[in-house]
């Protein structure tokens, strides 16, 4: 579904992506972990469009993402949920959801089926949906940020650091509900430092270094690759 | 002296209500884009020319209606034209100030055509309605149509901004223009659409408004100066601050225009300002509107 | 040491700025255009180059104002008009001689700049831009409106001054007087940044919080900034009524100000020679070659702008400076430098000493029933801290449970409602920021503070500038070699855990004694937090730092800290060793399948 070849990306000439390739079927969870710095979320960004690959291909469902605009990325069927739980604190929570649901137009009963379906996921944004955003806590902030993007029904999701700034306690939460979406078909890539959550949910790990993917293995493997890589 | 004080309240409220239009004008294009337009106040003043082009005088009623809409979609396509050119650049440049480049110097660009085309003297524009009376003194028309339209204004950007996708999809991009995009808002589109929503205000502001209006090469940025401190003092980005702001200010340079003179007008507006930003700089009715120290 | 040895080595040949060669080509231009014309005795081009250059190092002033203090400032040609106006006054309508003029003219332009600093205590961005634009448009004005005391619309004739007579080496003295006054802002503007109030200004204007953090006050920057600037604009403001022979109020209407404003933007903001280029596209080609059709000048001038902010949006210079920057970029600049490397090097001459017990250490910071709300949140809820010199105290609790409000509230950035704040026994409750920084209070931020106009050493060198009231002392040996190693690097591309450790280690060079850190290990990888843990140790017992720590990673704050406080809803729920908090009932819920005690 979504295919990512020998990309090449960074800042000016400065490389930060070196020949990065990985692809994802539906259904599928990817965890790609990694030390800060080894362009994970520069990865993310390009793949979001945020940032323009200096070579390399990025395709959904064989179309080429490389030169279209974020906003257009989305409307082709990725959507990708950016690091520190970024959602319009200025409004109620119910028209952030709202507006998660802009381009896809007036399919409207779709739109109340994702919305009943995310308030059961989490209750605490249907009590607050008329509450400002930015009086949730941050962990009720990520789960909005997931609201949001899930009434758009992305085929491919990815997902930066969801746990960032987050209390432990929230992980399990957020982990089982990008788990249950993976499993109706949606594609999910989550970006993480603490694997150690993550890993329950994934079917496959990346970790990346220096700009590089260096492991790449079923999520069961992971902690023993990594071991392997002390030992050594 | 009621007869006096009747004057200074209608007129007052009248030009007031011209600041509060420009105000609504700048918060719809600064809450979708961080810029305030330093060209506004030329675009109202075209919004005048407009009106003496395109009525005869004195002003035939139907042709004034007729004409309303046309001026106001000729001044909107104008400052969309100018939205565009001003968001051009800020797609790659590492400091996102040049809207403050570009709008000034569009300013002068429009009051340097308006001189070379029209010369340094105003435009007279007579007015369609009949003045009406209020303690026995005549007061044109043009002031109670500006209260009017400010009231409109106001209505239709509240339901607008509330109701509406566009206008929720408007408010997003200036709290986090980044995750807008990433949400899936076309966001260079909706600036642009905020662009010419303020080019409606302030064109039919600049029409209806027009004989009592200075319509001069060089009055524009007079009119943008007390635009500005109306959305200041009512709170950056508060269409309600604008209107109970607007018609203050107005009535308060309608005294100090009796009391000390025209000429100390800006004077008497430039304190305001400069009060109220010290020690309210928020506002009357905004939040977190000016960047406080 | 090895370390630093190898950094130097890889030292590049290109500089991180070309503000030398700038500078140089600066001083050239300004020289040559006053003198030349001057001495071959053209009159025409004499005048003209003689206001044109006036005008750069007006702009010059107004290039350091904006960029380097960071402040919008729209009106300088009404201060610069202001100290015209007062020397024609002075010496034009009252007979005094042009020396008092100067300084009359001076000291008013002074006034003027303490009036624009008013506002800028309170606001910043376009909102102080509009105030200052608003009084260059009202000063003509008002010029006008107070005929009595300016002549009003007619203006003030000029006596001819001995300053426009040629000397016998075939120059005027004005023309020498010029050029030195131009030559000297491009020096000041260059030399400044290489000063600590240059530095400490740019710090203020880029980051409020991190100047007060660092024992800055922004206010007093600005203050400083708007005094000085308008000072230097206004003594320039005296030396155009020889140049013009008379002033009037138009000559100092809005499009002065906005000139000197537009010469920055257009030439490149901050670039020595922006302001230099912006006045020769904008004033000099509009005037001496369209001078024909003065009806189109005002049209170029906003045409030439619009155009060159299209082309340019940083500036010609600036957009120049930027693709040889780009150029300059080196594979080193990205994640490979090690500067928590260079740093460690740095501080091996220190032992371990034990942690003293309780009783034998003195509490330095104490917070008494502190309380404080948002609205309807009650951020912090009576709150009692106290922590003991030499510990590291780690605060943890979850989101929104108050541990980031107290440390504002301890660094003075926020006030509480009620109860009370001591450091050191000092009650500082109601102390500005600044001024609790200077008791020996460091702090980092979530999203650190790393300022990319300075190099990774200019980033750790404001520390240094943090040391107030204290004698200006010789580095040490190894302080010295960090600012060998990383003064030619910019810090624009460092990665986000360099950043952190350049902020730490910016604490330690103020010398602080008290740390307060928030969230340091965010965004850290397993190894780079482990080399953190490691930091904080050295920092403890080898230095003898006294460090509060706010971290959400509770395996880091258990494996460093020695007292631990747990808040919950603004709270303290927990607090004591690590040990005996994990313990706890109130703190269980916390941990997710780990042990901690």
């Amino acid at each position: 579904m979504l295919e990512v070849r020998n990309l090449h990306a960074g800042y000016g000439r400065m490389p930060v992506l070196r020949d990065v390739s990985f692809s994802l079927k539906p259904g599928e969870i990817l965890l790609i972990g990694g030390e800060n710095g080894a362009g994970k979320s520069t990865l993310m960004r390009t793949i979001g469009g945020f940032i323009t690959p200096t070579s390399g291909s990025i395709t959904l469902d064989g179309k080429s993402l490389i030169g279209e605009a974020p906003e257009d990325i989305v409307r082709l069927g990725l959507r990708l949920v950016l690091d520190g739980h970024r959602i319009f604190p200025e409004m109620s929570v119910y028209d952030n959801i709202r507006l998660g649901a802009v381009m896809r137009g007036k399919e409207r009963g779709s739109f109340e089926a994702a919305v009943k379906a995310i308030f059961e996921v989490f209750p605490i944004l249907e009590e607050k949906r008329r509450d400002y955003a930015r009086d949730l806590s941050g962990g009720q902030q990520q789960m909005l940020a997931l609201a949001q993007a899930f009434v758009a029904q992305p085929k491919v999701l990815l997902c930066d650091e969801p746990s960032m700034g987050l209390a432990q306690l929230l992980m399990p939460t957020i982990m089982n509900f990008l788990k249950v979406w993976a499993e109706s078909g949606t594609a999910v890539v989550i970006v993480e430092q603490h694997l150690d959550a993550a890993l329950t949910v994934s079917h496959r790990a990346i970790i990346m270094e220096r700009g590089q993917v260096t492991i790449e293995c079923p999520a069961g493997d992971l902690q023993n690759r990594l071991a392997q890589r002390v030992s050594a | 002296m009621s007869y006096e004080l009747a004057i200074i309240l209608v007129r007052g409220l009248g030009l007031g209500s011209i600041f509060a239009l420009l105000a609504m004008s700048f918060n719809v294009v600064h809450s979708s884009s961080g810029i305030l337009n330093f060209a506004q106040g030329n675009f109202l003043v075209l919004g005048g020319f407009a009106a003496a082009f395109l009525l005869a005088s004195p002003p035939d009623m139907a042709m004034w209606w007729i004409m309303l809409p046309v001026a106001t979609i000729i001044v909107a396509a104008l400052l969309s034209f100018h939205g565009w050119i001003t968001l051009l650049p800020l797609r790659n440049s590492t400091e996102q100030d040049s809207w403050m480049i570009s709008t000034m110097a569009v300013s002068i660009m429009i009051g340097a055509g308006l001189l070379i085309t029209q010369g340094p003297f105003a435009q007279t524009v007579q007015s369609a309605f009949a003045s009406f009376r209020v303690m026995g003194t005549r007061t044109p028309a043009p002031y109670a149509l500006c209260f009017v339209l400010m009231i409109a204004w106001f209505l239709w950007l509240k339901w607008f901004h509330a109701r509406t996708l566009t206008g929720l999809a408007i408010s997003a991009i200036s709290q986090d223009m980044e995750a807008a995009r990433a949400a899936g808002l076309r966001v260079r589109r909706l600036q642009l659409l905020a662009f010419t929503i303020s080019g409606l205000v302030v064109g039919s502001t600049g029409f209806v408004a027009a004989p009592v209006l200075s319509i001069s090469a060089d009055s524009g940025f007079r009119y943008v100066l007390n635009g500005f401190i109306a959305a200041v003092v009512g709170g950056m980005g508060s269409n309600t601050g604008a209107v109970i702001a607007g018609p203050l200010l107005g009535i308060i340079a309608m005294v100090a225009t009796y009391q000390v003179g025209g000429e100390y007008q800006n004077f008497v507006s430039l304190l305001i300002l400069v009060l109220i930003l010290m020690f309210r700089p928020q506002g009357l009715f905004g939040r977190t509107a000016a960047r406080r120290v | 040491m090895a370390q630093a040895q190898a950094i130097t080595m890889t030292k590049p040949s290109g500089n991180l700025t070309s503000d030398k060669l700038q500078f140089w080509l600066g001083l050239l231009i300004i020289f040559g255009t006053v003198l030349i014309p001057d001495f071959m005795g053209n009159q025409y081009y004499t005048h003209t180059f003689q206001l044109v250059n006036l005008y750069i190092g007006v702009a010059i002033l107004q290039n350091i104002l904006f960029v380097d203090a960071g402040q919008v400032a729209f009106g300088m040609g009404a201060i610069f008009g202001l100290g015209a106006y007062v020397a024609g006054i002075a010496t034009g309508m009252h007979g005094l001689s042009y020396e008092w003029g100067i300084v009359l003219g001076t000291l008013a332009a002074t006034l003027g700049g303490v009036l624009f600093a008013l506002p800028a205590l309170r606001v910043q961005h376009f909102h102080l831009g509009f105030v200052t634009l608003a009084a260059a448009m009202v000063f003509p004005e008002m010029l006008v409106a107070m005929n009595k005391y300016t002549n009003g619309i007619n203006g003030i004739p000029m006596p001819t001054s001995a300053l426009t007579q040629r000397l016998p080496i075939g120059l005027a003295p004005l023309s020498l007087v010029i050029a030195a006054f131009s030559g000297l802002m491009l020096v000041l503007h260059v030399r400044m940044r290489r000063t600590k109030l240059g530095r400490r200004m740019m710090v203020a204007a880029a980051s409020p919080e991190a100047a007060q953090s660092l024992g800055t006050s922004p206010g007093a920057m600005r203050s400083i900034a708007f005094i000085l600037v308008s000072a230097l604009t206004g003594l320039a403001g005296t030396l155009y009524p020889p140049i013009v022979g008379f002033v009037s109020p138009s000559a100092f209407n809005l499009d002065l100000s906005i000139l000197f404003f537009f010469a920055v933007v257009v030439g490149g903001r901050g670039q020595p020679l922006g302001p230099i280029l912006g006045v020769y596209i904008l004033y000099l080609v509009p005037n001496v070659l369209l001078v024909q059709f003065v009806n189109f000048r005002l049209m170029a001038y906003g045409a030439v702008a619009l155009a060159a902010m299209l082309a340019f949006p940083d500036g010609i210079i600036g957009s120049l400076e930027i693709w040889r920057r780009k150029r300059q970029l080196r594979p080193e600049d990205d994640g490979a430098l090690r500067v928590d490397r260079i740093i460690a090097n740095a501080e091996t001459e220190f032992t371990d000493k034990p942690l003293a017990p309780d009783a034998e250490r003195p509490v330095l910071v104490e917070v008494h029933d502190g309380r404080k709300s948002f609205g309807n949140v009650r951020a912090i809820d009576g709150v009692n801290l106290t922590v003991r010199q030499g510990e590291i105290h780690g605060l943890v609790g979850a989101n929104g449970s108050g541990k980031t409000s107290l440390l504002n509230v301890l660094s003075g950035l926020s006030r509480l409602d009620s109860g009370s704040l001591s450091v050191k026994g000092r009650d500082i409750t109601r102390m500005a920021p600044h001024r609790i920084a200077r008791l020996g209070l460091g702090r980092t931020f979530q999203a650190p503070r790393i300022f990319p106009a300075l190099s990774i050493w200019g980033n750790l060198e404001i520390g240094i500038d943090g040391r107030y009231d204290k004698a200006e002392e010789a580095l040490p040996v190894r302080v010295q070699a960090l600012k060998e190693a990383l003064s030619d690097r910019s810090a624009e591309y460092l990665p986000h855990g360099q950043r952190r450790i350049v902020e730490v280690m910016r604490v330690v060079l103020k010398e602080a004694d008290i740390l307060m850190l928030d969230e340091p290990a965010a965004g850290l990888s397993p190894e780079e937090r482990a080399e953190f843990s490691h930091l904080l140790r050295v920092l403890s017992r080898q230095m003898g730092k006294t460090i509060i720590l706010v971290e959400h990673d509770l395996d880091l704050v258990w494996g460093v800290a020695d007292k631990i406080t747990v808040l919950d809803f603004g709270r303290v729920v927990a607090s004591g060793d690590p040990a005996e908090v994990a313990t706890m009932k109130e703190v269980h819920h916390m941990f997710v399948g780990k042990k901690h005690a």
